[in-house]
């Protein structure tokens, strides 16, 4: 099978190192948010019932690519009682 | 009707990326994508999102999470981002292992049927679902748990 003439890596190390940490930090934050729900057994119903949120809000959350608010971080945060980012 | 052909973009360690080339075409599907828009000033960095988060797919699996549900509940067609942006990069999800990209556009319409030219993207790989469904089932198509192994060329 032949392979893509345009390597991939070439494409990603066209990406502006802003737009790569943006990415970074929306998909860890959905994978701890979706390992937290996981961890307590919630599903994506329970858990926006829980946040006075719709499903769907939830279902933006955990796809990896949502522009989190500091106020719904602190608002899952605040839930799981455990802070979903660190600050150095 | 045009022949096409699977092309491998990336091997990695949870999911390996494919796309389509026509053989009528010098880009696959997925570079016609990437070079439509990587010096758009409005899309550019949308595309660029859209890039890196394929690398996380590649690295990490194509979980159905991660992606917009398109096409027909019959077919496996998706498309990326899930967030708000007017850039739609269509895709088959084979499974959390195996995704085929396409090729997309700016979505202006409130569906992608009501655009020609989406509904074509998005036809192409309902098309190409269909074969592959075919071809497992002949045996011309192998699909493991990451990889297709074909040197079948499809006529889509």
């Amino acid at each position: 099978m032949k392979t893509m003439k345009t390597p991939f890596k070439q494409m990603l190390a066209a990406v502006p190192a802003d737009i790569q940490q943006e990415v970074d930090l929306e998909y860890a934050i959905s994978n701890r948010i979706n390992d937290l729900m996981v961890q307590r057994g919630l599903t994506k119903l329970e858990f926006a019932q829980a946040l006075g949120k719709r499903p769907s809000e939830v279902t933006k959350w955990l796809s990896g690519q949502h522009n989190f608010t500091i106020r719904t971080l602190s608002a899952i945060s605040a839930f799981f009682g455990e802070s979903l980012v660190r600050v150095c | 009707m045009s022949e096409a052909e699977l092309v491998l973009v990336e091997e990695a360690k949870n999911c390996t990326l494919y796309t389509i080339q026509f053989l009528s075409e010098d880009d696959t599907e997925f570079e016609q994508f990437f070079n439509k828009f990587k010096d758009d000033v409005e899309f550019s960095p949308d595309l660029m999102r859209i890039v890196v988060f394929l690398g996380k797919i590649a690295d990490f699996g194509a979980l159905e999470r991660y992606f917009r549900p398109e096409g027909k509940m019959s077919d496996r067609v998706v498309a990326l981002p899930t967030v708000q942006s007017k850039l739609r990069l269509y895709c088959l999800r084979l499974s959390d292992k195996i995704l085929i990209l396409g090729n997309g556009g700016v979505k202006n319409t409130k569906t992608y049927e009501e655009s020609k030219e989406l509904s074509g993207y998005v036809l192409t790989l309902q098309n190409f679902d269909r074969l592959i469904k075919e071809g497992v089932k002949d045996g011309t198509i192998m699909v493991s748990e990451n990889k297709i192994e074909t040197d079948k060329t499809f006529d889509l």
